[in-house]
């Protein structure tokens, strides 16, 4: 007699990757005993294809929905959910499609998927408020090189080969003449994604302005970072920062 | 049993509810439609942003029952302790003010499912299973009459049984949803569970006799695949509140005290 654990486990794996394992535990009752399991399967499958699409709406554009639930189903098998809280499912998306040879023509894809995953992660992230400017005001000058500040959970920076956010947005707008006037060949973009109370912005950098904010949403001490930005505006680029409320505090750190 | 029944201290109206969908939020917010009560699930909250945004404002009007889906309890393998957390943090944020927090959470009601097939290995029926999780743990039942309609078809149980198996006292909630007919391969029809229709005619039946054993009970109108305007979820609503108002008060509860 099977535990009941053993009995879970075996239906898991079957129903994921459809390897008979769970068949000999399931009562056949004039069906197939994966015909029965079949149904379980489709109602995961068509789950997680939809969480999918709404993480990734313009993959799923871009690609038609038989491309994208072919991939999905593929994706699935590799990467099941971990947890039932499904806006975190897909995380691992953009780099599955990198490597997946039948979308290798669409070298924009990755890039496409992985900045639908942050502009994703930054429409659930969770609400923090804004760093409070009297607490910075009151950090003594020649303190102020040692603040390291903390990002917003939904500040992502996205840096791409190819003008992604261009695509992103004309696919969404399903604006024709904007796709045909995208030149994939301008260069790379260095791009910020935040949510705002209208909704997610993804904004375009400078190189020198993205490495600073990588550097300071990375923890790095602000005179380190700022030393390392010398090519910028780096007065303009921390107020724009502080002024957009990118930062929820900060602490002081030893001086390296 | 020496603890209260779940509807003594639900913040739940014994009326007839709603499961409120992220495309009718506008709707609610602007209209604020005549409905007793709203369901949502927990796990579409567990993000912030506008969804939540818009939940902070709807549960000013109307009593939020939250409804999760996640977090296995019959799973043998250990709890998910993060996902509990999440639900944890949902209830926080979302709880009404007339609502308890405590006593939402002392006492989860547990749905039975539908179900496609039986395991070789059970030794007692779904039903008894039920009854004996709410007697040792505590815990309520949700008693979702369409699954126990579909379930029945789909094993050839008497519907009837299965709803006088169940302790009145422990029945918190009660969920109604349409489902699909599959026609499977050798002519054999398994019905699936797919909230995706209207409540059919039998199943307002066994709603009716459900009724008639455990008195008024919170009811759920649920829809998840092509959810359709807001005023057929309404009229639905305006179903199952009629048959709650025809409802024996006498039975609600005849063993709670």
């Amino acid at each position: 007699m099977p535990t009941l654990l053993e009995i879970q486990r075996a239906v898991r794996r079957s129903l994921l990757a459809q390897n008979g394992e769970a068949d000999a535990y399931v009562v056949p009752d004039g069906l197939a005993p994966d015909a029965r399991l079949s149904v379980y399967r489709n109602t995961i499958h068509g789950t997680l294809t939809t969480a999918l699409r709404l993480s990734y709406p313009a993959v799923y554009r871009l690609v038609g929905r038989e491309f994208f639930e072919a991939a999905v189903r593929i994706f699935i098998e590799k990467e099941p959910p971990h947890g039932a809280y499904l806006d975190e499912y897909g995380a691992g998306f953009a780099e599955f499609l990198a490597l997946f040879l039948p979308a290798a023509s669409l070298t924009y894809l990755p890039a496409v998927a992985k900045l639908e995953w942050a502009v994703s992660r930054a429409l659930h992230a969770l609400d923090v408020a804004a760093l409070d400017f009297s607490r910075l005001l009151a950090i003594d000058p020649a303190d102020q090189g040692r603040i390291v500040f903390v990002p917003h959970p939904s500040v992502a920076l996205v840096r791409a080969d190819c003008p992604v956010d261009e695509i992103w947005r004309a696919v969404l707008a399903g604006d024709d003449a904007a796709i045909a006037a995208i030149d994939l060949g301008s260069g790379p973009v260095w791009l910020l994604v935040q949510r705002l109370d209208t909704g997610v912005d993804v904004i375009r950098l400078s190189a020198g302005e993205w490495r600073f904010a990588a550097q300071l949403c990375a923890g790095r001490q602000l005179q380190a970072a700022l030393d390392e930005a010398a090519d910028i505006d780096r007065s303009a680029a921390l107020a724009g920062h502080l002024a957009a409320a990118r930062f929820t505090g900060f602490r002081l750190e030893e001086a390296p | 049993m020496s603890h209260q029944p779940a509807a003594a201290c639900s913040p739940i109206p014994a009326r007839a509810g709603i499961g409120l969908r992220f495309q009718h939020h506008q709707a609610v917010i602007e209209d604020k439609p005549q409905v007793a009560w709203l369901e949502v699930h927990t796990e579409n909250y567990m993000g912030c942003g506008a969804p939540l945004r818009d939940l902070d404002v709807i549960r000013r009007e109307y009593p939020i029952s939250l409804h999760g889906v996640g977090l296995s309890l019959g799973s043998v393998e250990r709890l998910d302790l993060g996902h509990l957390a999440c639900v944890r943090r949902v209830a926080e944020r979302v709880e009404p003010a007339l609502v308890s927090e405590h006593l939402s959470w002392s006492r989860i009601l547990v749905e039975n499912p539908s179900t496609y097939l039986r395991f070789r290995h059970s030794t007692i029926a779904e039903w008894e299973f039920l009854a004996a999780v709410a007697a040792r743990t505590g815990c309520g039942i949700l008693c979702d009459v369409n699954n126990i309609y579909v379930s029945a078809a789909n094993h050839g149980w008497h519907a009837s049984d299965y709803l006088t198996a169940l302790p009145s006292s422990a029945v918190g909630e009660i969920h109604l949803a349409g489902h699909s007919i599959r026609e499977l391969d050798g002519g054999r029809v398994l019905r699936i569970d797919d909230h995706g229709s209207r409540v059919i005619p039998e199943v307002w039946q066994l709603y009716s006799e459900a009724l008639s054993l455990f008195g008024p009970v919170p009811t759920l109108i649920e829809w998840d695949t092509d959810v359709p305007p807001l005023d057929t979820l309404l009229d639905e609503a305006a179903r199952a509140e009629a048959l709650l108002r025809g409802a024996p008060e006498s039975v609600a509860r005849a063993d709670a005290a």
